[in-house]
């Protein structure tokens, strides 16, 4: 059992990173917003922590406090131009902003090591903590999600004319759904960063965009439980497929479009709207029957 | 509850002027009728009330207060609902979670306290689905609770959107073309509801095309064409006015 642990928990600590991405990218399309940022905040949050705790000497505490706010700052920033424009557009401006961290991270040798990136930064968060903060973040999504704002995130998603007409102010929600974003994406990525011992630009790059895309349309938008499961799947694939290692990334799209085409809401989701349908159509049923029963009286 | 009034509203889209002068009172506790021939204009004065297009001239006051040059969220805010001429449900969600969207103007939770006050905000949800039941009730729809509203029939789709609307608690509630599509049976309990909700204070526009519902129902109709109020009055009165007939049967 301890040499199962040993061998795996780098593994987990690896599926823990990616389901706090996963939420990262769940909510922001949760409400609507075809943002592809995560990975860009992660970067931030991650190269934060890295430079406070290596070069200046700061506890994890506020080194990742410090990563989270600067990933909200940026969700903001990024929202003002962004609240404004629509699907595939804000999908092209988030890849841009995306390419534009990893350019800043080459760039800046002195701060960030360049392509080389920072090694030996100490391990301060260990896997029970990750796990802690993990749990912290499912409940904070399950809470927004049962409350007016998960309601408001939901109508906008689906039809924004509707949203409009009930009050809800688009601009806003999308502002908050960056917001949100913004700060997981940096507080994990602050959190990879005190984990992996070394953190380089490829981590935050296009694959792993992709990747993070991949644990949501496997898993679903609409819950709690659907990132993690998507997320376990597409951590555990390269596990149970050694020989198909080497071809993640075309194993992944491949996997992309046969969910698009066929399950489109995900695992998960599409599990409860089947259960949801079959109700509806016994409860339907019951329902006829009682009214023949009294016709027939 | 305050009365809805349009001063001498204009919208010009390019160079064709969709509404011209139009000027229309919806009073509270009563149906007022707006009817007239296919692209007179009558969505487009739903949408320049709701504030979905802006306002090339004139105003909108519900109340004192101009309402007119308000974005489309702060008017609905304000009291303003509407039902859709082509239905807008939120297909994925329930018939419950469709109606429960509707309170949103209603709801006193925001992000903070529906994390940290996490009780509060299911108890306030818990309120909302309730209220959500009683108007399924209302409609005679109880047993679609959980149904996908995707899924339901043309009729009933149209009354989870009233029922959407109602949800609001508005002052004045904008109807476009509630009962078409159904027969006269399921168009006068609708109709009855009108009457109901007229008489609990809110103040209705309706929007038809079946003439012999409108004159049942409201007290006053206004008929548009072209963009231009050509006749207001008591629904005998519009019925015989030559100029009505001319713009619904062509004149010979």
């Amino acid at each position: 059992m301890m040499d199962f642990l040993r061998d795996y928990h780098p593994l987990f600590d690896f599926f823990l990173l990616n389901v706090g991405f996963a939420f990262s990218q769940q909510i922001v399309l949760r409400a609507g917003v075809f943002s592809v940022a995560t990975v860009g905040f992660a970067g931030l949050g991650a190269y934060c922590s890295a430079i406070m705790v290596k070069n200046y000497g700061f506890g994890e505490i506020p080194a990742l406090l410090c990563s989270m706010a600067l990933g909200m700052v940026v969700g903001f920033l990024l929202s003002l131009p962004l609240a404004r424009v629509r699907g595939v557009y804000q999908a092209i401006a988030t890849l841009a902003f995306v390419q534009i961290v990893v350019a800043l991270v080459r760039h800046f040798e002195g701060l960030t090591g360049g392509a080389l990136g920072i090694d030996r930064i100490p391990r301060l968060i260990d896997t029970w903590q990750l796990l802690a903060i993990v749990g912290v973040v499912v409940y904070i999504i399950y809470a927004i999600g049962k409350s007016g704002v998960g309601r408001a995130f939901d109508t906008v998603r689906q039809d924004e004319t509707v949203g409009i007409a009930l009050g809800i102010s688009i601009r806003r929600y999308h502002t908050l759904a960056f917001v949100l974003s913004g700060a997981i994406g940096g507080l994990f990525g602050g959190m990879q960063a005190l984990t992996v011992y070394v953190i380089e630009p490829g981590l935050y790059g296009f694959n792993s965009m992709v990747t993070i895309l991949t644990f949501i349309v496997v898993g679903g938008r609409g819950s709690v439980l659907g990132p993690i499961i998507g997320t376990a799947v597409i951590v555990a694939l390269p596990e149970i497929s050694r020989p198909l290692a080497e071809y993640r990334q075309m194993v992944l799209g491949a996997l992309i479009v046969v969910m698009i085409n066929y399950l489109p809401n995900g695992l998960y989701d599409s599990l409860i709207l089947l259960v949801r349908q079959r109700r509806a159509v016994r409860l339907d049923k019951q329902a006829k029957e009682k009214v023949n029963a009294v016709a027939c009286a | 509850m305050p009365s809805l009034v349009l001063d001498r509203v204009s919208k010009r889209f390019g160079g064709i002027d969709a509404v011209s002068n139009v000027s229309i009172e919806i009073p509270e506790s009563c149906i007022t009728g707006l009817i007239g021939p296919n692209g007179a204009g009558k969505t487009t004065v739903v949408n320049l009330i709701t504030g979905m297009h802006n306002l090339t001239s004139g105003q909108i006051l519900l109340g004192d207060i101009d309402i007119g040059r308000a974005p489309a969220h702060e008017t609905a805010r304000s009291g303003v609902s509407r039902t859709f001429q082509n239905i807008r449900l939120l297909a994925e969600a329930s018939v419950l979670d469709n109606v429960v969207a509707g309170f949103h103007r209603l709801e006193s939770s925001s992000l903070i306290s529906g994390i940290f006050g996490f009780a509060t905000s299911l108890r306030e949800s818990r309120t909302f689905r309730e209220r959500g039941r009683e108007l399924l009730a209302r409609f005679k729809m109880e047993r679609f609770v959980d149904h996908p509203a995707g899924c339901l029939s043309y009729g009933h789709q149209r009354r989870v959107e009233m029922m959407r609307a109602l949800a609001m608690e508005p002052k004045i509630l904008l109807l476009d073309e509630p009962v078409a599509g159904m027969n006269d049976v399921e168009a006068y309990e609708l109709g009855d509801i009108f009457c109901e909700l007229a008489l609990s204070g809110i103040g209705l526009l309706l929007i038809e095309h079946n003439i012999r519902f409108v004159t049942k129902l409201c007290e006053h109709v206004h008929v548009l064409d072209a963009g231009k109020i050509i006749s207001s009055g008591s629904p005998a009165h519009v019925m015989h006015d030559p100029a009505v007939v001319a713009a619904y049967l062509g004149t010979a």
